[in-house]
């Protein structure tokens, strides 16, 4: 495995929503979360694919001002990219900066007129798009009636759909819209109270902020700033690779002072909820 | 945020348990230290004199309270009695027991000649049946019950702990009327907390569904024959009307420091939202996982003041059996308040509170509708501090300004200061913060068992 990456003077702190967090340790020679991610993508075998489009990104947008997610269906490994300028502030931090920025490494091919007011553009990557060179579709996140609602729309070159509306909450204040909101299903059926502790379980309550979101095709549920034993323990569970998670094993105390995010997508198999997509982020 | 529900540290300071042994005679069934039974070593004689002597120095603790495994085959615990009682300025000396060898009146009271003034006797069924069954070991039910009634000839103070599951659960009520003739000092009830068998593949887990009435209904026994009694790790809304004999309160334990990596941890859906969130721990992770979050039994209480995210465990109350309604708030810590004594007040400032652990001494100092914690952690050169006194390092932390409070934030940093000062004039290098729970490395272990681990 390639050098680790140890945090450094100019480092930040950021959740999956470019929020900022104080290090929950003196993070002075400790890892940057970013080490996940690479060896994630050593895993899926797209490090080297992969770095010289991150590499771009980072000199372009700046050093943790990228938010990547690494994501897990149970067979297949698979990233995103995601890049934020709320206050519309960097015009690199635009579809057509990015598009732009890349363009020696990945071809983004759909359109985005400007003035729309997204918050947030993402993209998808995996083999195929690292192979063919070219992004066939973009994510653009939009706000709601309220800073901490929003809707994304997939955007291809001929296409635009809604994906998805989200609202993020604080776990334990406004529980009741909490569970409101996840109670509010066609996919999933609550009747059994395993269900509930399935979708939010104990060790993932114990966050700073969970967003619920509804999707075309299932539910998905975000925990954004749980630690690293909590992580360890969703990885764990949720059968990620056994080798990122004795890396991370290995690692957590060199961990501690970061907050991590995860998120699920969840369908009832049967009686049962399952998680049939998950994924962790961090900040590159 | 992890709360103190997540780190479990609502700690009551007033007490040190010393675990001496590690072998039991008994076998039972939710035994939460069946694996490092043989395996962890008990604290080292040099390592307990050091806390007595450090306690004779500095009192800390009021009681010192031995156990293990099965404290009473502890070889050299006549020893550990002897130092306790002569050189560590203990109040009350307290064996954590199964009872058994105190059928043997003579050993019964050596130990009583030997300083042993409070015992915590197991009972965990109300006959030797269901007792038995669960110690799995024929006879042990009339054995302790035979050491509960010489410790009622000697005159001590009997208390008694069952540990609550499927096993025992629907013979609690049951229990109270076996106990009650011994007017113990109380009884304690411990739900089981499930640190080996975190799926409960042993199905000890007692759902909320049976264990509150049967809880309720032993509660009501006890009231009507006039036993005093606590509850531990049961939500405090499934004690109906009883809710108030909720204790979660744990002494300074030292013990081996992976025991406290399998503790469980705790939560509840509606923390923020009940008056009682900050005491009541809630359901074990391993419970919600098994029955689910209880959103429908759990009825939380509102709150009458505005929920805040605990950075610490709070100050509980005394649980001297013997006058635990009136005695001194463990908070009442008088060494560590003189540290600070007279610094607020002259400033339009008060000392809110004192929270002390093995780890962190907290002053909560006040100013109107803004407060500021003044945290001593143990002396260490290697990590920035505010200040230094000769123990401690210290820092202050959880300013909460009101919008527009520059008064008031002027006073505390005033305060901070005057803290700083005084503790840093005050404190003579005698006074002990710890930086780890419990014994670490290899000494912890016993050899045989770590090799059979490689």
């Amino acid at each position: 495995m390639p050098e680790l990456r140890r945090s450094a003077a100019g480092d930040r702190y950021f959740d999956y929503c470019l929020q900022p967090y104080r290090p929950r340790r003196p993070p002075e020679g400790k890892l940057r979360a970013d080490n996940l991610l690479l060896h994630t993508l050593e895993l899926a075998g797209l490090r080297d694919a992969a770095w010289p489009a991150l590499e771009a990104l980072i000199e372009g947008l700046g050093r943790d001002m990228v938010v990547w997610g690494a994501k897990h269906d149970g067979e297949r490994l698979f990233f995103e990219l995601y890049v934020y300028d709320p206050q519309k502030e960097d015009p690199r931090a635009t579809v057509s900066g990015l598009t732009e920025l890349l363009a020696p490494h990945l071809r983004i091919l759909p359109r985005v007129r400007e003035t729309v007011p997204y918050m947030m553009v993402s993209f998808d990557l995996d083999a195929e798009i690292l192979a063919s060179g070219e992004v066939r579709e973009l994510n653009l996140y939009l706000t709601g009636t309220d800073a901490h609602e929003g809707r994304s729309y997939v955007v291809r070159e001929d296409r635009r759909e809604l994906a998805n509306t989200y609202r993020f909450l604080r776990p334990k204040p406004e529980i009741d819209t909490v569970l409101g909101l996840l109670r509010s299903s066609l996919f999933l059926d609550y009747e059994d109270p395993r269900v509930l502790a399935e979708v939010m379980p104990p060790e993932l309550f114990a966050c700073k902020r969970v967003c619920v979101a509804k999707k075309r095709l299932r539910d998905g549920v975000y925990y954004s700033g749980i630690d690293v034993d909590a992580l360890l323990w969703f990885l764990e569970r949720r059968g990620w690779p056994r080798s990122l998670v004795d890396f991370t094993r290995a690692h957590a105390a060199e961990l501690d002072h970061l907050y991590f995010d995860v998120g699920l997508d969840f369908e009832m198999r049967g009686a049962e909820a399952r998680a049939t997509k998950t994924s962790f982020y961090g900040t590159i | 945020m992890q709360s103190y529900k997540g780190r479990f540290e609502p700690t009551r300071f007033e007490d040190l348990t010393v675990t001496v042994d590690f072998h039991c005679h008994s076998a039972c069934r939710f035994c939460i230290v069946q694996e490092g039974m043989n395996l962890y070593k008990g604290v080292p004689f040099e390592r307990f004199e050091q806390a007595v002597d450090e306690n004779g120095k500095a009192p800390r603790y009021r009681r010192v309270t031995f156990t293990g495994g099965e404290v009473t085959l502890e070889k050299r615990l006549f020893d550990y009695l002897r130092v306790a009682r002569e050189r560590g300025g203990f109040e009350h000396i307290r064996l954590q027991t199964n009872g058994r060898r105190l059928a043997d009146r003579a050993f019964a009271e050596r130990l009583v000649e030997a300083g042993v003034d409070e015992f915590f006797v197991s009972l965990h069924g109300p006959d030797a049946a269901t007792q038995d069954y669960i110690s799995q070991r024929k006879g042990s039910f009339d054995e302790a019950w035979a050491g509960l009634t010489n410790l009622r000839a000697l005159g001590v103070t009997i208390m008694t702990n069952t540990v609550l599951t499927t096993l025992n659960v629907d013979h609690l009520a049951r229990i109270v009327d076996t106990v009650a003739p011994l007017e113990p000092a109380r009884m304690e009830w411990w739900n089981y907390l499930p640190m080996e068998d975190k799926a409960d593949e042993r199905g000890l887990i007692a759902p909320l569904s049976r264990l509150g009435p049967a809880m309720i209904a032993a509660l009501d026994r006890a009231e009507t024959r006039g036993v005093d009694c606590a509850v531990k790790y049961v939500p405090r809304c499934a004690l109906g009307r009883h809710g108030h004999l909720i204790d979660n309160t744990q002494p300074d334990v030292v013990i081996v420091e992976e025991f406290y990596d399998l503790y469980p941890k705790f939560a509840c859906l509606y923390e923020a939202k009940c008056e009682h969130g900050e005491a009541c721990l809630g359901l074990t992770h391993e419970y919600v996982h098994k029955y689910g979050w209880e959103t429908d039994r759990l009825v939380p209480t509102p709150r009458t003041t505005p929920w805040r995210e605990p950075e610490d465990g709070l100050a509980f109350g005394s649980d001297d059996p013997r006058g635990a309604r009136d005695a001194a708030p463990s908070a009442d810590h008088p060494a560590w308040r003189a540290l600070v004594d007279g610094v607020a007040e002259p400033l339009g400032a008060e000392l809110e509170g004192l929270l002390l652990d093995r780890r962190r001494c907290t002053f909560r100092f006040r100013a109107g509708e803004a407060s500021v914690d003044v945290v001593l952690t143990k002396r260490s050169e290697d990590r920035p501090a505010l200040a230094r006194s000769r123990s401690f390092d210290l820092s202050y932390r959880n300013l909460v300004l009101p919008e527009g409070a520059a008064a008031e934030r002027a006073t505390l940093v005033k305060v901070v200061e005057a803290a700083v000062r005084a503790i840093a004039q005050r404190d003579g290098g005698a006074m002990l913060l710890d930086e780890r729970k419990g014994l670490v490395g290899e000494d912890a272990l016993r050899r045989r068992a770590r090799e059979r681990r490689k």
